[in-house]
């Protein structure tokens, strides 16, 4: 499942380099594209701003297969407060410009599985899918908006596969 | 020493796993399976001829069989039965869909569709195909061997037809399997392509050296002949129609949760209606497809009686249930 996970996140970060190579942050000093896994950081009272953060919740494991069958449940969760030129007045228009960025993103909506644990990646002989995002309302706290918009995610699991 | 024995539970199974084995249709004979010697086999490893077919869903018996009665007196009152007619069937589906799946659902014949030639004229179930390849001496169930030359015109991953070239015979081709029947040279076009076109000796190429292919999975009928020849194939088809019935001997094993054991054994089943498949959501618009299939029980005869009968189900209890 963690090769799976880590193909999910690895090919929406490399989609946005070029949906929009503007969305960056620095995170542990780095530049990086705006997009992280949250199991995969520091634990933060808050989420960061103009930032895709993925969170991974509910699991569910078709056995009866030849090949396991799994599927997992990925929340992705955005916030913000537009830009301080505007006064922050146009962030309804940031949160849409992220809204329009995921869909990007996640089209088209599978991608070869790969395992990153190796020094140099290898490609694996099966891929991972996912279903059509379903947006939540966005919800309004202060000044910020923030959106969680929720993806199946689907990967067979392969001989000696962790 | 003794035991004590527990009362009798009802069986609690979770699934079940259907296993196949080809009928002889040469000389009219199925694959039988004996509960006595063989019911405790390893799900995981059947026995020969049997080939695991995996888990499947849906498993569905009816038997059909039909009872009269004599009635006499005044009122009428029924003093003897009969049966008329003893008929059954089965229906369940396939989870996944490979060359064996997919012709046992099909209700015909089965066809590979080989790597078409270079300007063949289009064809519904596949077109002309490309040259085959000789065998080299030193073949196995899993390596073919051949030339260089004829080893770098494949790649990893390809997929492959083995089998004699057609040379006008009619009646039942196919190596291991009884793929079809051929009823006169004329209606297959006398193609030397035509057996491997139906053949269940298929496989995937797992590696390409110089000696050979290597194969993923062991060829169904077993070390390949010198006679054999070798043909890149893409995939497969099936049609709605066509004169064939395969025939199939089935296993079918319920296990229970407390180490019981329920088993149906068909030695012959034909199929009972064409290509068919059930789709099961995942989260829409995701769907898994699976293959459904369904099948009428031909009889055979019981040697311990001589009785005609269809289906054979075994119980094995678990360990020290009374019984």
């Amino acid at each position: 499942m963690e090769n799976a996970k880590d193909t999910f996140y690895i090919t929406l970060r490399n989609r946005l380099t070029s949906v929009n190579p503007n969305r960056t942050m620095l995170l542990r000093a780095v530049r990086r594209p705006g997009i992280l896994v949250e199991e995969a950081e520091a634990p933060a009272a808050k989420l960061p701003l103009d930032v895709f953060v993925l969170r991974w919740t509910a699991v569910e494991m078709d056995m009866q297969l030849p090949s396991m069958l799994v599927r997992m449940t990925c929340e992705i969760h955005y916030t913000t407060a537009g830009t301080q030129a505007n006064g922050g007045l146009d962030r309804g228009r940031a949160l849409e410009e992220m809204d329009a960025e995921l869909l990007q993103l996640l089209s088209p909506m599978n991608a070869q599985k790969m395992n990153y644990t190796t020094t140099q990646a290898t490609a694996m002989g099966t891929d991972v899918f996912w279903t059509v995002p379903v947006f939540d309302s966005v919800k309004t706290l202060r000044d910020q908006l923030s959106r969680s918009v929720t993806v199946t995610v689907f990967v067979f699991q392969e001989q000696g596969e962790l | 020493m003794s035991t004590t024995a527990l009362t009798v539970m009802p069986p609690v199974t979770r699934r079940v796993r259907a296993y196949f084995a080809p009928v002889d249709r040469v000389n009219q004979k199925p694959a039988i399976f004996d509960p006595s010697s063989s019911g405790q086999f390893s799900l995981d490893a059947p026995l020969s001829p049997w080939i695991d077919l995996g888990w499947i869903e849906g498993f569905t018996r009816q038997s059909t069989s039909k009872y009269a009665e004599l009635a006499t007196g005044m009122p009428a009152t029924t003093q003897y039965q009969m049966r008329e007619s003893v008929d059954a069937t089965v229906s369940f589906r396939f989870k996944t869909w490979s060359k064996l799946s997919m012709a046992l659902s099909a209700g015909s014949q089965h066809m590979n569709l080989l790597s078409p030639a270079v300007g063949a004229t289009a064809n519904g179930s596949g077109s002309k195909a490309v040259a085959p390849v000789n065998l080299a001496t030193g073949s196995t169930a899993t390596l073919l061997a051949m030339a260089a030359s004829d080893a770098a015109t494949f790649t990893a991953g390809s997929m492959v037809a083995v089998d004699v070239d057609y040379a006008g015979q009619t009646g039942f081709v196919g190596s291991g399997i009884s793929a079809t029947y051929v009823q006169s040279a004329t209606s297959v076009n006398s193609d030397a392509d035509y057996v491997r076109r139906v053949t269940f000796n298929v496989a995937r190429v797992s590696q390409v050296t110089s000696n050979g292919l290597q194969l993923a999975q062991s060829l169904i009928a077993s070390v390949p002949t010198s006679s054999m020849k070798v043909q890149p194939l893409l995939g497969f088809v099936d049609r709605e129609g066509g004169s064939f019935f395969q025939e199939w001997s089935a296993l079918f094993v319920m296990p229970g949760e407390q180490g019981e054991r329920i088993l149906f054994h068909y030695p012959r089943l034909q199929a009972l209606a064409g290509a068919a498949e059930a789709s099961t959501p995942l989260v829409a618009p995701l769907e898994r497809i699976a293959l459904h299939a369904s099948f009428r029980a031909m009889p055979v005869t019981d040697a311990n009686d001589g009785e005609q009968v269809v289906c054979f189900r075994s119980f094995l209890p678990s360990a020290m249930t009374l019984i």
